[in-house]
């Protein structure tokens, strides 16, 4: 498309004033041919969509020109090395094999005629890339040609046109050093669009099609290779790629189409394509416990991962927060039944030694198995603290908050260097 | 901390396994598909001790494949902010250490390490009171309490502290108890 686009500012830029020189021009009074170069121009961009390798006459008759007219104006943009041309003899069958090519109904009415001589044509995109220089060389041959207006438009742009064919041959660039500031930016100015286009397409791979039977018989083996049946339509409308249809990707290679009919190729289309692996799963490090008894590959030492439900992912992170509100509830249900639960039975072993000791001071005897601490101290504080739970409410961590960024991004850290 | 909750999951059935086995082959792939991974949003599963319902099977457009909806319940295990957990120490370095309390993965920065343990390089990296009284390297078990955790899609990772009372070495490995 880039491409396409790029042919097209070209020929507006430069040839929109090309007149067929001295050729027998028709009565019927289309003396005017300035605009011809670019419709053919633009007309083999747009078969260019379709197929590649174009017959003179298929565009004569497009255009509604004369065949001579038209040989004399890609002639013309053949010298300037924009068109190949070819031409062969054919007969019914080579008119055939053309026709499976290129996919165009219209060739149905040559099979009958032998012996036919036939010319193509066929565009060369990679010497668009020279009008990167080309470009540059004719804002300063224009601005030769205006210095020297008094000549008349038509012959100085003549005169130019001469002048960059022989630029074409020195070093491009020293003509660059003569150029007044002000005319260089006013030819800047008018090429703009022409040279962002090539910008853009500079780095496009050029479409390159070989030679005429090259390009054939390619695009018959991918015909044949669609479907089996190189004169179906259908074949090789999917062999080119696009069809009639004409997308805005240029055809930049062959695409082929499988069809897989048995099924057995079908994918899954969530996670894990392997079911045959029902078996084996690699099992993640902490599940591993002592005595059991693994292969390796469960282990994990095949390096074989079983991914992720995805399907569970997306929905989650949305949810997160209203889910970890229900655990941090079912949190806290549990922290204050497991306190409630303690403080009644505290009360019970106080009531108890109350009743059969009176000597005791009542203090309670808390059950606790651990020996790290006084239970009853982080009771209290625990009720209080209830609400503040989630603000990490210990004297020790409330200077931690502002630097808990810094920590996590340091342990994103080492965990990359570990890993 | 643990939970017992109940999730629900689409499984999809290759119709190889068609047949009279057919509900016992989709929850063998359940469990072979399920355990042992981690959601954001319920953790990690620890292991899938039943299954609900099993609903009808849809057959899906252009392969042979059908999904199954499965109601399954499921122990798993999520830290919080906050949480207070007995971790095994993994990894030892001078930017502080790694402790693994089953399934998740929690950092301890030096800055919340108490300041009168040093980092020792060595052999055995670790951290170490000045008085050599305790010690925490590589398979301690300490006491931490979690500050904060970050929640990927599949993975959760938390930071920890073990700067308050009561925190710190359970059980050394080295030192006789």
């Amino acid at each position: 498309m880039g491409l396409n686009r790029l042919v097209k500012l070209a020929a507006r830029a430069f040839y929109d004033d090309i007149t067929t020189k001295g050729d027998n021009q028709p009565k019927t009074g289309r003396s005017d041919n300035r605009g011809m170069a670019v419709v053919v121009l633009d007309a083999l961009t747009r078969c260019y969509t379709r197929c590649q390798w174009v017959r003179e006459e298929d565009l004569a008759k497009d255009l509604k020109l004369h065949s001579k007219q038209l040989r004399c104006t890609l002639r013309f943009f053949e010298e300037e090395k924009l068109v190949t041309r070819d031409h062969r003899r054919e007969t019914a069958k080579g008119a055939k094999i053309f026709s499976a090519a290129v996919a165009a109904t219209a060739d149905g009415g040559q099979i009958g005629k032998e012996g036919e001589e036939k010319i193509k044509m066929h565009t060369h995109f990679y010497c668009c890339l020279d009008y990167a220089q080309v470009a540059l060389c004719r804002s300063e041959s224009d601005k030769l040609a205006a210095q020297e207006m008094g000549d008349g438009v038509d012959n100085a742009r003549r005169r130019r046109r001469e002048k960059l064919k022989d630029m074409l041959q020195k070093m491009e660039y020293k003509c660059l050093f003569f150029l007044e500031v002000t005319s260089w930016k006013r030819m800047q100015a008018q090429l703009k669009p022409l040279i962002e286009q090539l910008s853009r397409v500079k780095d496009l791979a050029v479409p390159e099609f070989g030679s005429l039977q090259a390009w054939e018989a390619r695009a018959n083996a991918a015909g044949h290779a669609a479907n089996g049946d190189s004169s179906a339509n259908d074949s090789s409308k999917s062999s080119q790629g696009q069809g009639y249809g004409g997308t805005a990707m240029p055809f930049l290679g062959e695409t082929r189409v499988e069809v897989a009919l048995s099924g057995a190729e079908a994918k899954e289309e969530d996670t894990k394509p392997n079911t045959a692996n029902m078996s084996m799963k690699v099992l993640p490090p902490w599940m591993i416990k002592q005595g059991m008894n693994l292969t390796k590959e469960q282990r994990g030492e095949a390096k074989q991962e079983t991914k992720m439900d995805s399907s569970l992912a997306p929905a989650e992170l949305s949810d997160d927060k209203k889910s970890k509100d229900e655990y941090a509830k079912a949190y806290y249900a549990a922290i204050l039944k497991r306190q409630q639960e303690q403080e009644e039975e505290n009360k019970r072993k106080q009531q108890e030694l109350y009743n059969t000791n009176n000597a005791m001071n009542g203090v309670p005897d808390i059950s606790s198995d651990r020996r790290v601490g006084m239970k009853s101290k982080r009771d209290e504080d625990g009720r209080d603290d209830d609400v503040e739970w989630e603000e990490a409410p210990t004297a020790g961590t409330h200077q931690l908050l502002p630097c808990f960024q810094m920590f996590v991004a340091l342990s994103w850290v080492i965990r990359f260097f570990d890993k | 901390m643990f939970f017992h909750i109940v999730l629900e999951r689409n499984m999809q059935l290759h119709p190889r396994h068609f047949g009279p086995h057919l509900r016992d082959k989709l929850v063998a792939k359940l469990m072979k598909d399920v355990e042992g991974t981690c959601s954001g949003r319920h953790g990690f599963v620890v292991a899938i001790t039943g299954v609900d319902n099993i609903g009808k099977g849809l057959i899906r457009d252009g392969t042979g494949f059908v999904t199954f909806p499965v109601k399954y319940q499921c122990v798993v295990f999520r830290p919080f902010k906050g949480e207070i957990l007995e971790a095994v120490v993994t990894m030892v370095n001078k930017m502080g250490f790694f402790a693994e309390a089953g399934p998740v993965q929690i950092f301890v920065s030096n800055h919340l390490i108490p300041d009168d343990m040093e980092f020792q390089s060595g052999d055995m990296p670790n951290y170490t009171t000045s008085d050599g009284s305790v010690k925490i390297q590589k398979d301690s078990e300490v006491r931490l309490k979690i500050i904060g955790t970050r929640v990927d899609a599949t993975e959760i990772f938390c930071i920890g502290t073990i700067k308050d009372d009561f925190l710190g070495v359970i059980n050394d490995p080295g030192a006789a108890s």
